[in-house]
């Protein structure tokens, strides 16, 4: 079957901030390269996972795949067709969705439940008849009842807001969701109701997802493939199973070993990762992780390796992947 | 055992609400020992917060002490006047916040701030930039003499934290008390800050408290767990105790959602069923009664006790002995 949602080649640039008198005349050589050679795709049903730290480059992205961030290379198709015109975008956005990282600030503080939950019907301009039971019945999928429709944001948990996005983003049977940091701040009871509910949607929808997160026990659970990102580059992608079995990339293996275990007869005492991931302004020639990788080598830091194909499914970047 | 340093006994908080009176805090006990780190740890609205507060005299202005008494250096710093409270916090007790962006004043160089949380040192001012400086390059601040120029927002994430940590440990407090210290962090520099304080708890020999949703946090840094449900402690014992054998079923439940507690990839997570009690009414029996999967009639009727199970770890359940 093909692909839900692709990228290929894609690659963001940013003009810095220039000082007002230098506007006139930019220089063309001021671009920051974010995002290079961004290549996956989303297959009906699946849920991906996107893993970085911050300043990785996941949110741009996360942004880039609806449009709010121009790409500045390489296309993005759709259900088999190219994104490329505002137009292609605006309907791209009826059947895929964006929840975004802060549920309270992205629910208008000014209105009630119910109206943010069918606002899209009102932008798409597809607003149904009996508007207040379909609010009630999204409600009800997220497993919230219909009572809360009449409440204001900053009336609800930090759970209920979030169910409240999932809502939302559902209000046009999307086929894919993209979801940035979904728990992110949730008691951990919280974080399991809402990834239970984000896999039975799934389950029932055939819904697609794109999990953004830095948090590797929860993509753990509910995603089936992940997407590992460092400073704008893909550096690891494979099965969530041959992944944590077998990480190739130095950095995959960092990440996991930096998980804090809550069981204290596993603890570490050395650190895996030092250092902090460098600045897109200084971007480390050569492999951008090779500051701070365990393993490296001369070659590492003049040449830029390529994801490449290791086996089945699996790519990883690096010029002497763990074997 | 080593000394005490801090001790909470019987304390009770309210807060005045619109709804009536939402006691927060239930009959909470705690200890601090010199050199150890204790962890407190409950979801939110279990009164953690609101028992750290306490302990640093923060409370805000609609709370009220029920009873009970925070006692430290043998008085109960609750009953201080605001001029002697002033004295104990930040000197004896100081405090790590959760955001470490809005823990300094974004106007004022970070140095200049160091200087000023030493307010209580009788001490040349040169004297008191170099400690600063001295405790920057302790937590890791590459090139501390340049950083103390800088202002909060040109720093990353893991360095505020740094320097938040710096300037709690500059007066040498008798306890320290960290409030979600890594939660607005990544793995990586979570890592990281985790290895520093536990660097840190050598050479310092206070009491940590770190208060915390995060089991894995517990679980890298603490010596003790305290478990905290709907305003109570519930369990209390060594963090091998708790992680291995929690006897209340709110630990075990809490234990058993943190993904990072299954060892292979599960289709549905474990989850709490229900909600938190309200507590401007709390229940007559046992708090946890209305989600606990092995609650009986008399949980329901009767407020358990704390129970013994084993030297140095109790739990707040009547079947904890089971």
């Amino acid at each position: 079957m093909s692909a839900v949602f692709e990228i290929r080649d894609g690659a963001v640039d940013l003009v810095p901030p220039v000082p007002v008198l230098k506007r006139l005349s930019p220089d063309p050589a001021l671009r920051i390269n974010i995002l290079r050679g961004i290549n996956f795709a989303i297959a009906p049903g699946e849920v991906l996972g996107l893993v970085g730290e911050s300043g990785s480059g996941k949110s741009t992205l996360a942004r880039v795949m609806v449009g709010l961030q121009p790409m500045s290379q390489g296309s993005l198709a759709f259900e088999g067709k190219p994104l490329i015109t505002r137009q292609d975008f605006s309907a791209f956005r009826r059947r895929g969705a964006l929840m975004f990282q802060d549920p309270v600030a992205s629910l208008s503080p000014r209105r009630k439940v119910e109206q943010l939950v069918i606002e899209p019907f009102v932008i798409q301009g597809q607003a149904p008849p009996d508007l207040s039971a379909r609010a009630a019945q999204l409600l009800e999928r997220v497993g919230l009842p219909a009572s809360i429709g009449q409440r204001y944001p900053h009336e609800l948990s930090g759970g209920q807001a979030r169910r409240v996005c999932v809502a939302r983003a559902l209000a046009l049977n999307p086929s894919l969701l993209i979801a940035d940091e979904p728990t992110a701040g949730l008691d951990v009871s919280v974080q399991a109701e809402i990834l239970n509910l984000m896999t039975g949607l799934k389950t029932d929808l055939g819904l697609s997802f794109l999990i953004i997160t830095h948090n590797l026990a929860m993509v753990r659970h509910v995603s089936s493939r992940i997407a590992i990102l460092y400073l704008g580059r893909l550096v690891e992608l494979g099965t969530t199973r041959e992944i944590f079995a077998r990480p190739a990339h130095h950095y995959t293996q960092s990440l996991i070993a930096s998980e804090p275990q809550p069981d204290p007869r596993k603890r570490r005492s050395d650190l895996a990762l030092k250092g902090e991931i460098p600045s897109v302004l200084a971007r480390p020639v050569g492999c951008a992780f090779h500051t701070r990788c365990p393993a490296v080598r001369p070659l590492c830091k003049t040449a830029e390796p390529k994801l490449a194909a290791t086996n089945a499914g699996r790519a990883t970047a690096c010029h002497y992947p763990i074997t | 055992m080593s000394e005490l340093l801090l001790s909470v006994k019987n304390l009770s908080v309210s807060y005045d609400t619109e709804a009536g009176s939402l006691q927060a805090l239930r009959r909470a006990n705690l200890a601090a020992r010199a050199g150890e780190v204790i962890g407190i740890v409950g979801e939110s609205g279990c009164g953690k917060s609101t028992l750290a507060s306490a302990l640093i005299n923060l409370l805000a202005t609609n709370a009220r002490v029920v009873e009970g008494s925070v006692d430290f250096n043998g008085r109960d710093i609750l009953s201080l006047s605001a001029e002697e409270k002033r004295h104990v916090r930040g000197r004896h007790i100081a405090m790590i916040f959760q955001d470490p962006m809005t823990s300094f004043n974004p106007v004022l160089r970070l140095g200049d701030q160091l200087v000023d949380f030493q307010d209580q040192l009788d001490l040349p001012q040169r004297e008191k930039r170099e400690r600063a400086c001295a405790m920057l390059a302790r937590v890791g601040i590459p090139d501390p003499a340049y950083n103390m120029n800088r202002y909060v927002h040109e720093l990353s994430g893991g360095m505020r934290q740094r320097v938040a940590i710096a300037a709690a440990l500059l007066m040498t407090p008798d306890v320290l008390i960290a409030d979600e210290p890594t939660t607005a962090l990544d793995v990586t520099m979570e890592a990281q800050i985790i290895h520093l304080m536990r660097e840190l708890r050598h050479d310092y020999n206070g009491a940590i408290i770190v208060i915390t949703h995060h089991l894995g946090l517990v679980g890298e840094l603490c010596d003790r767990v305290y478990v905290m449900y709907a305003g109570q402690v519930v369990e209390e014992g060594s963090t091998d105790d708790i992680y291995h054998n929690p006897r209340h079923p709110y630990t075990q439940a809490l234990n058993a959602c943190d993904p990072a507690h299954l060892e292979e990839a599960v289709a549905t997570l474990p989850t709490i069923a229900g909600r938190l009690p309200d507590l401007v009414t709390p229940p007559q029996g046992c708090s946890f009664v209305d989600r606990c999967p092995i609650a009986t009639t008399h949980c329901r009727n009767a407020p358990p006790a704390m129970v013994e199970v084993a030297a140095g770890h109790h739990a707040l359940c009547h079947e904890a002995r089971r």
